[in-house]
């Protein structure tokens, strides 16, 4: 009998960090359906043209480091999904692909790739092209007029204005709540679908990849700045259902602040994290140079984080009776 | 919850392994005479070298530190906890009576007012109500760590409880009734490289050996694991001796391999931890140059159940950072 020793344990949980990414690609997987209905197959191949580039370079990033780490855990093609998903549709190829380079080289892979990265690589990466193409990544085509894209090409087709710039410019968007639902309006390609959006974020929570109070807590946080500080003219329910339902709030509140490696550890850490991402997503909203500012308030909650976690430990002392956190 | 596999080791009562030519015969004692007061317990189950199964702590320094801490409800524990292990369930299976004798005298010992069995189902509970209508049970649950978990539930409900192991138990019924020394113990053999994994009654200091060859181990075994398939440790040398606390030994053809990446902050293994330790900020703690062990959150509190290690999904061994973390406090060995 040839016996072996290692340090692992007989029985580990079936849950790995593989596992949980491969969820989240799944449920990004689920987000593409609607688009390619709509539009043809021009997004799926925008996902995993961002998936690929992001998985390329961070197999090179990790070759020129000489660290010994593959694919396994599928996380760059997580961060080169939610990338494609928050472009237009009809944006070039190479702006998603931009964005997907800049999370993995920039934002990822120098403070040491998967669970050392202080920013969602993937909100970085947006907000890098955000600030530099903000005419192309805001510029929507009419879901009404457009049907077949190429595959590959660019692509010049007639655009609309979607509900956040409408909200932006301080008037009521023009939409039937039943096209609200299923995004049968201009957007980001993979986030205007809300019921799709909120089944992703239903299976995450119950498959326990994602964490359910950093969601909660930021829908409450915007629900509240937009009940009782309208942008609009309009009752506070008609307010609170435009600006959670347009743009990329929820598919953000699903897909970006839920990353547990740059959100808090702890569960009140997390309920603080979420409330504060969801009121400074408010704050961009009204204030801020641009329609969209979820990927600047998801940042800016990022580097709050560690802080939130240490306020926790602190008004616990550290050293005292610890219970359930 | 954990897939379990006890099903095959209980479905036969517990076999008893021959003693190898030339081992000793138990030793015997001469029993206290009459009803046996505190000490008297005490002074017995110190003679008959007892040893808990489930920590490896001698029965009578348990007992002390029980009465020194007015434990209020002891508690024999017949649940194993561990998906493979399925001893403790068949010695209360066999014979629930002197479990029940042995718990009383433990109780005695420490000066306990309740006392109850703890088992892990409701069907086990009933299967034992058949064969003793008197006994007090308490069920555990299944989920892993179970012991720690009814017990916090219990501290919660403002009880002070203490578990004895179930053979623990009988060895104290035994050494004060005819002065018996605790010289066997029951011992789950399991695994997919045995054939027919069963409960063994076996003499203590036999090598693994003997064990493996009552059973039928196929000879592609690659891993054995004793003590606890969560949180026990392996071995590579089959002479090893079968001790009070071996409870279990766990032969499977492969060896578990784990791809590990780093911590995602996911936050599951201080959701897990039945103690309240915070094991990642732990481990953050203990990578550092200058670890502050006063940032190393109860961790002299650990009961190595592992339960951190377990539900780690990158794989991480929670467990060691915190034994280590424990280590570094207790050393005093900082600025």
């Amino acid at each position: 009998m040839n016996l072996k020793r290692t340090n692992v344990p007989l029985i580990r949980s079936e849950s790995t960090v593989a596992s949980m990414m491969r969820d989240a690609l799944f449920a990004l997987v689920l987000l593409l359906v609607l688009p390619v209905v709509r539009y043809g197959f021009r997004p799926a191949v925008m996902a995993v043209v961002t998936g690929a580039v992001c998985a390329v370079s961070e197999v090179l990033f990790n070759l020129i480091r000489k660290l010994n780490r593959g694919l396994s855990d599928c996380s760059p093609m997580v961060t080169g999904f939610i990338i494609a998903l928050m472009m237009p549709v009809n944006a070039p190829l190479w702006l998603p692909c931009t964005a997907g380079l800049f999370a993995i080289l920039v934002a990822k892979g120098p403070f040491g790739s998967t669970g050392r990265n202080p920013f969602n690589p993937a909100a970085a990466g947006i907000a890098f092209v955000t600030v530099c193409w903000p005419s192309l990544v805001f510029s929507y085509c009419d879901p009404e007029l457009v049907r077949n894209l190429p595959l590959f090409a660019d692509c010049s087709v007639p655009t609309a204005v979607s509900p956040d710039a409408v909200l932006k410019s301080g008037l009521k968007p023009q939409i039937l709540p039943f096209d609200m639902l299923w995004g049968d309006f201009p957007g980001p390609v993979g986030t205007t679908a809300v019921l799709v959006v909120a089944a992703c974020g239903l299976y995450l929570f119950l498959k326990r990849t994602a964490r359910w109070e950093i969601t909660a807590f930021f829908l409450a946080a915007a629900a509240f700045i937009a009940a009782f500080f309208p942008r609009i003219a309009c009752s506070a329910m008609t307010s609170v259902k435009y600006e959670l339902l347009s743009g990329s709030l929820l598919f953000c509140s699903v897909f970006l602040v839920t990353d547990p490696v740059t959100a808090p550890h702890t569960t009140a850490g997390r309920c603080m994290y979420g409330a504060f991402a969801g009121a400074m997503v408010m704050v961009f909203r009204r204030y801020g140079a641009y329609q969209q500012g979820a990927v600047f308030a998801v940042l800016i909650a990022n580097a709050l984080a560690p802080l939130m976690d240490d306020l926790v430990f602190r008004a616990r002392g550290w050293g005292s009776e610890l219970r359930e956190i | 919850m954990l897939e379990q596999h006890r099903e095959e080791s209980l479905k036969y009562p517990i076999q008893t392994v021959p003693a190898p030519e030339g081992f000793p015969r138990p030793k015997y004692f001469a029993p206290p005479k009459g009803k046996p007061g505190t000490e008297a317990i005490l002074q017995a189950a110190e003679a008959a070298g007892i040893v808990d199964e489930f920590d490896g702590v001698p029965l009578s320094q348990k007992l002390k530190r029980m009465r020194r801490l007015k434990i209020n409800t002891v508690l024999a524990c017949c649940a194993d906890e561990d998906p493979y292990i399925s001893g403790a369930a068949a010695v209360l299976r066999e014979n629930p009576d002197a479990v029940i004798s042995g718990l009383l005298l433990a109780a005695r010992a420490c000066g306990a007012k309740e006392n109850k069995i703890v088992v892990e189902t409701k069907r086990e509970a009933k299967e034992i109500r058949r064969k003793n209508p008197n006994a007090e049970l308490i069920v555990s649950g299944t989920r892993y760590p179970a012991r720690a978990l009814l017990k916090r539930k219990l501290q919660a409900a403002g009880k002070k409880t203490a578990y004895v192991g179930a053979q623990a138990c009988i060895a104290l019924a035994q050494a004060l009734d005819d002065g018996k020394m605790q010289s066997e113990t029951v011992i789950t053999v399991a695994g997919d490289a045995v054939e027919t994994p069963s409960n063994l009654r076996v003499r203590i200091g036999v090598p693994l050996q003997t064990l493996f060859d009552f059973c039928g181990v196929s000879d592609r075994a690659r891993a054995v694991y004793i003590g606890s398939s969560i949180a026990g440790k392996m071995v590579t040398d089959l002479s090893t001796p079968v001790t009070a606390d071996t409870r279990c030994v766990i032969a499977t053809l492969r060896v578990p391999k784990r791809k590990v990446y780093s911590c995602v902050g996911c936050g599951r293994c201080s959701r897990a931890c039945p103690r309240g330790i915070v094991p990642w900020r732990i481990l953050r703690e203990v990578g550092l140059e200058k670890p502050d062990p006063l940032r190393m959150l109860n961790a002299q509190k650990c009961i190595r159940c592992a339960s951190c290690s377990l539900v780690c999904p990158s794989g991480i061994d929670l467990a060691g950072a915190v034994s280590k973390a424990a280590a570094i406090r207790k050393s005093g060995d900082f600025d």
